[in-house]
C-alpha cells in the first residue's frame, strides 16, 4: 500500500539555519504531532511537504508522488492549514467555500456546514472583517471540509477559545473514525498532543527526530522519589535530580537495578508528565533513545 | 460512553495491560454486560490521553480472549462471557487489589502479622 507521506534524506538551508530530516514514513490512520520551540523549523518542514519551499536535497513523496514533480494531482489529496490565511482578505467565507468545493473532489459540504454551525463561523463576512480567532476557525472549517486523506495543520488551536478547541478536537476525531485519514499537527498545546497524537516527532537543533510512539516514549522515563539522598552525584540512568531525592531516569531498569543492589529505598515512583519530557527534550537536549 | 478506567501512573504494569484488566473487571463485576457498546479506539485514546496504538493493542487482546467483539462499521461490543470465567476474573481483580495493598503496607514497613491483624480488624468493622 502507498503511504500517505514519506520523507528521505531531506536537507534545507535558509541563511545560517539548517533543517535535516533523515527518514520519516507516515502510516494511514495515524496522528503525528510535530514538536519544537518557536523558530525550530516546523513551518519550513510543513511548507516543504507542500512544495511551497523547495528542499536542497532529498525526496518527499505524497501518496507515492514526488511533491517536486510535474504531476501535481497529489495536491487534491492534502489539506494544509498554514498559520495565517493568506490572500483571502477580500473574500467572504461563502466565496472561499465555493472555490474549495470546486478544487477538492473529496469536499464534504455537510461536514463543512456542521463545523461552521458548531463553531459559529459567519460565512457572509469578508475575511478581513473577522477577528484573528474567527479567521483561524474559518481556515480550519475550509480545511476540514476538504475531507482529504492527508491533513497538515500548523498550530491550528493557537488563537482558539476553549469551547471551540474542544469542538475542533471532536471533529478531528470524527474524521479519524473512518480509519483512512492521516494527520500531521504542529502544536504548542500539550493537551492537544496528549489527546490526539499517536506519534511524536521532535525538531531539535535543526534536526528532525525519528517518529516516537507517544506511550513508549513516556514509559521510557520514570521518576523515583527516594527515601534518602543517594551517596553519588549521578546514578545510572539519571538525567535530572530535584529536591535532592527525586530522580528522573531515562533508563528506569538500570536505575531500578542500581537502587536495589545499593539498598536505596524508593518512597514512590511514577511516569513523568508529557510536559516534563518535552521540556527535557527541547530545553535540555535530552537525547531520545527509544 | 465514558468507561470508568483509571490508569495508574505509578504502576510498572504496561498501560495496555491496565486497560485490558480494568475492562475485564468491569465485565466480571457486571458493570458492562453482553452487548454493551465500548467507545471507539480514537475516543478512548482521547479520554485516557494515550495513543490509539495502545488502545488498539488492548482491544485486540480482549477480542482474542473472547471478551469483546468488533463488527465492521458498527463498533465494538461486550461479548458473551460465561459465569465461570467471570468468577475467575473477579478473583483476579480482588487478588490484584490485595497485592497493591500489600505493597503499600510494605512501603510503610508493616510485618505480615500486622497486615493480617489490619485485615481482620477491617473485616470485623464491616460486619458491624
Amino acid at each position: 500500500m502507498t503511504l500517505p507521506l514519506t520523507i528521505r534524506n531531506v536537507e534545507k538551508s535558509i541563511d545560517d539555519f539548517k533543517l535535516k530530516i533523515n527518514e520519516l514514513s507516515f502510516e494511514e490512520g495515524t496522528i503525528t504531532a510535530v514538536i519544537g520551540t518557536n523558530g525550530a523549523g516546523k513551518s519550513t518542514f510543513f511548507k516543504m511537504m507542500m512544495n511551497l519551499v523547495k528542499q536542497d536535497s532529498g525526496d518527499i513523496d505524497v501518496f507515492g508522488k514526488s511533491v517536486n514533480g510535474e504531476d501535481e494531482s497529489w495536491k487534491q489529496l492534502v489539506a494544509y492549514q498554514a498559520q495565517t490565511l493568506i490572500g483571502c482578505d477580500p473574500f467572504t467565507g461563502e466565496q472561499l467555500r465555493k472555490l474549495m468545493a470546486e478544487l477538492y473532489p473529496s469536499w464534504d459540504e455537510q461536514l463543512f456546514r456542521r463545523f461552521c454551525e458548531k463553531l459559529r463561523i459567519p460565512l457572509n463576512k469578508k475575511v478581513h472583517k473577522l477577528s484573528p480567532g474567527v479567521r483561524t476557525k474559518l481556515n480550519l472549517a475550509l480545511n476540514i471540509g476538504k475531507n482529504t486523506s492527508l491533513l497538515i495543520l500548523d498550530e491550528p488551536t493557537a488563537a482558539m477559545d476553549i469551547p471551540s478547541r474542544n469542538d475542533f478536537l471532536q471533529f478531528l476525531l470524527e474524521l479519524m473514525e473512518s480509519g483512512d485519514k492521516t494527520i500531521l499537527i504542529a502544536s504548542h498545546q500539550a493537551d492537544d498532543i496528549k489527546k490526539l497524537a499517536d506519534y511524536l516527532v521532535f525538531i531539535q537543533n535543526g534536526e528532525v527526530t525519528k517518529m516516537l510512539e507517544k506511550d513508549s516514549l513516556i514509559f521510557s522515563y520514570r521518576l523515583f522519589w527516594l527515601k534518602e539522598e543517594p551517596p553519588v552525584s549521578r546514578i545510572p540512568g539519571e538525567i535530572k535530580r530535584t529536591y535532592k531525592k527525586v530522580i528522573l531516569s531515562n533508563q528506569p531498569d538500570k536505575t531500578l537495578d542500581y537502587l536495589t543492589t545499593h539498598n536505596l529505598a524508593i518512597a514512590d515512583e511514577q511516569i513523568p508528565t508529557l510536559e516534563d519530557i518535552i521540556h527535557e527534550v527541547l530545553m535540555e537536549g535530552e537525547m531520545i533513545n527509544v | 460512553m465514558n468507561l470508568p478506567i483509571r490508569l495508574s501512573k505509578s504502576s510498572r504494569e504496561p498501560i495496555y495491560h491496565q486497560i485490558e484488566n480494568q475492562i475485564k473487571a468491569l465485565i466480571a463485576s457486571g458493570q458492562l454486560s453482553t452487548g454493551d457498546p465500548l467507545p471507539s479506539i480514537r475516543l478512548l485514546a482521547k479520554e485516557l490521553e494515550i495513543s490509539s496504538i495502545t488502545i488498539r493493542r488492548a482491544y485486540q487482546n480482549l477480542e482474542f480472549g473472547g471478551f469483546i467483539q468488533t463488527s465492521q462499521g458498527k463498533g465494538t461490543f461486550v461479548a458473551e462471557v460465561d459465569a465461570d470465567m467471570k468468577t475467575t476474573m473477579a478473583n483476579q481483580a480482588v487478588e490484584e487489589s490485595i497485592r497493591k495493598a500489600i505493597s503499600t503496607a510494605r512501603q510503610h514497613e508493616l510485618s505480615d502479622i500486622e497486615i493480617i491483624h489490619l485485615v481482620e480488624a477491617l473485616l470485623k468493622k464491616e460486619e458491624n
